[in-house]
């Protein structure tokens, strides 16, 4: 049984009393554990795949400190991005679908042995693509798709049968509405099936420019076709019902889902605005980076007018202030993307460290934060058990603090790198000149991999008890 | 009519076959054409076997992670060479069955200098050697990764080998540093970098 604590019963100096769950579990002990299977792999590929990043950050300050080919920075650099793309962010985000795909549909989910089979094959694909590469063994170069086709394969197979599995789950809802979360859910499993057999497919990437134009279409939507409506399609869920209210428009949700399929097909060769491909193609995306703004407003917006008035709740909760940072984080950051696009400001931020700091702000402040927020509200609701409040901030504080040093750091290395350039300056000042820079960045990546640590404590203490335990408590 | 909001197979039908619409129009699309109206830039002289290999050892070590091949028409990078055109990349060909796509080579960051002309910037092998070896060797402040398994330690160098002359603090404690046949390709690969000049617009013969 969850005991009965007070809001007020510790008074802490520094941190507001934090509000218990009610102390109802979900009866369906299977579901919680697969969601929870889902939730603890993508926490151990968090915690390996923020440690590799962490050491590449420090091989930008001690470029000697190993001489291994295995652990060369080259090779793990693409461990890193994959492993948290595919294996932390992905694995997070199919795990908490699988929770509210079904509850929004008032059904179970479809089927549980298929779910487990996904989560073996997007776990082997990690796996497997991570040894071949730091084997040396990879796709060609080109970023975030690194992993061979027959991993990539894999994974692929894990994300249809996912999709198949909530589809299915849908169509047979006990209710007449498709609930908008559902909406966003599905339509990031559907691009995404799309987009990796477009890029899979090898014969219009016979030429390293036609492999670029796909390559700009790719890295982008990999990013935002995913990740960014699968976690605004969560947060549709879990903020209405952690604030105990509904979401403030429906027909705002529905807006921004469109222009997200529209505007944001649109805008991937913004990532090679200057570079020889056409040059219409680089005018489109730009153009319609801009329309981007549309759909972060609507979307931001009504998450925050959600919000409005709920300031005492989001104090009290401990996974509202996650939710909240993210969707700030989306605004912000997805608003930087819109002003990077333009031709003025590419010449002075693109290839410098800037773009680092973008991702990162993107990836990590948006959409870890929006898991988390996720995973803090709902994981404690289908288990019963819930993290230390103050364990909870303490990863709140250093993730938040971390990644802004981080990401402040390489934004101002960034743009002296550009300015460097400009001005014709040898280009061994551009490195010079980013030491100081890369070193507040090993610490600002030092406090996000704390957090990390904290977050797989509290994900064990959340972890869902026997059938047994359950049935003696209620 | 239109009610996307509880007709599944109508909002699921949209959503994914609009977005393979809208996929041909700004990806596959100008993929074919680009594809199509490609070709090596006239006078441009098709890479060695070495030099491919060469290539494949740049993809397989991630350089591109810090390098990019690719000069934008603008000023700030007329230092790098001329601007880069199509053509440049018409040599770049798949592996093979594990890696059937072009290889990025583009990039997408630079840390390090652009190497679409450092074969006409740097053209002595033994610098790119000792560079590789240890960048620090030749460049006191470089932040780029040592390649020592580039290389082989002997006794002595072998018939038609040569020794690279690794200032002390950075050669190991007894014998010679030769390069393997992986190191060979690669620096093969990077003295082969030399822009194709386009009349106006510069390069080097």
């Amino acid at each position: 049984m969850i005991e009965a604590t007070s809001p007020t019963a510790v008074v802490r100096p520094f941190a507001s009393p934090k509000a218990r769950v009610e102390p109802v579990a979900d009866t369906d002990t299977a579901w919680v554990r697969l969601v929870f299977r889902y939730v603890s792999w993508a926490t151990a590929w968090l915690v390996f795949g923020t440690l590799v990043g962490e050491y590449l950050g420090i091989k930008f300050v001690a470029p000697d400190i190993d001489h291994v080919p295995w652990l060369s920075f080259g090779r793990l650099r693409p461990v890193h991005t994959n492993t948290v793309f595919w294996g932390w962010s992905s694995l997070a985000m199919i795990g908490m679908s699988l929770y509210v795909v079904p509850k929004t549909s008032r059904r179970s989910l479809f089927s549980f042995p298929l779910a487990y089979l996904s989560l073996a094959l997007i776990n082997v694909s990690v796996l497997v693509g991570n040894i071949l590469l730091m084997s040396g063994i990879n796709n060609g170069g080109q970023e975030y798709r690194e992993y061979i086709w027959p991993v990539q394969a894999v994974f692929a197979t894990g994300v249809i049968l996912v999709a198949y599995n909530l589809i299915r789950t849908i169509a047979t809802r006990n209710l007449d509405e498709i609930y908008i979360s559902n909406w966003y859910i599905t339509g990031g499993f559907l691009w995404t099936i799309a987009l990796l057999v477009i890029a899979g497919l090898p014969w219009y990437q016979q030429n390293s420019i036609s492999e670029t134009v796909i390559q700009a279409f790719y890295m982008h939507m990999g990013v935002g076709m995913w990740f960014t409506p699968i976690v605004l399609g969560l947060t549709y869920y879990t903020l209405p019902r952690l604030l105990n209210k509904p979401i403030y428009s429906y027909s705002l949700g529905v807006l921004a889902f469109w222009t997200q399929m529209v505007f944001y097909s649109m805008i991937g060769a913004h990532h090679f605005v200057f570079a020889p491909i056409p040059w219409w193609l680089q005018t489109v995306a730009i153009i319609f980076s801009v329309g981007m703004v549309v759909t972060v407003i609507a979307g931001t917006g009504n998450f925050l007018l959600t919000m409005r008035g709920s300031r005492h709740a989001i104090g009290r909760s401990y996974s509202l202030p996650f939710i909240l940072a993210g969707v700030l984080a989306y605004f912000l950051f997805s608003s930087q993307g819109t002003l990077e696009a333009f031709r003025s400001l590419q010449a002075l931020w693109h290839f410098t460290n800037y773009t680092v700091a973008h991702s990162h702000m993107t990836m990590y402040g948006f959409v870890a934060f929006l898991i988390w927020g996720t995973v803090y509200g709902l994981v404690p609701r289908m288990t019963g058990r819930e993290p230390a409040a103050l364990l909870v901030g303490i990863h709140f504080w250093f993730a938040l603090i971390g990644y802004l040093m981080y990401s402040i750091a390489l934004m101002v290395g960034g743009s002296m790198q550009g300015r460097n350039w400009i001005a014709g300056n040898p280009f061994i000042h551009s490195v010079t000149d980013m030491l100081p820079y890369w070193l507040w960045r090993a610490v600002g990546g030092s406090l996000m991999f704390v957090s990390h640590l904290v977050f797989a404590w509290n994900v064990w203490t959340m972890r869902p008890r026997s059938r047994a335990a359950i049935l003696e408590a209620s | 009519m239109f009610e996307f909001g509880k007709n599944h197979w109508l909002l699921f039908g949209v959503s994914f076959f609009g977005f393979i619409g809208l996929a041909f129009v700004v990806g596959i699309g100008p993929a074919i054409w680009v594809q199509r109206h490609s070709q090596p830039l006239p006078g441009a002289v098709a890479p060695t076997a070495l030099e491919t290999a060469g290539l494949h050892v740049y993809v397989s070590e991630g350089c591109v992670a810090c390098h990019t091949q690719q000069v934008r028409p603008l000023e700030m990078d007329a230092v790098w060479g001329r601007p880069s055109a199509p053509g440049d990349y018409a040599f770049m060909r798949a592996a093979g069955l594990w890696q059937p796509y072009a290889p990025a080579v583009l990039g997408s960051e630079r840390t390090g200098p652009d190497l679409s002309n450092v074969g006409a910037r740097q053209a002595s092998d033994v610098w790119q050697y000792l560079h590789l070896y240890n960048p620090r060797a030749v460049v006191s402040d470089s932040v780029m990764p040592a390649f020592p398994w580039l290389f082989d330690i002997k006794a002595a160098a072998g018939e038609g080998e040569t020794a690279v002359p690794v200032p002390a603090p950075y050669a190991p404690g007894s014998g010679v540093v030769v390069p393997n046949a992986r190191g060979r390709a690669l620096v093969a690969y990077l003295l082969a970098r030399r822009q194709v000049p386009i009349a106006g617009y510069g390069g080097t013969p």
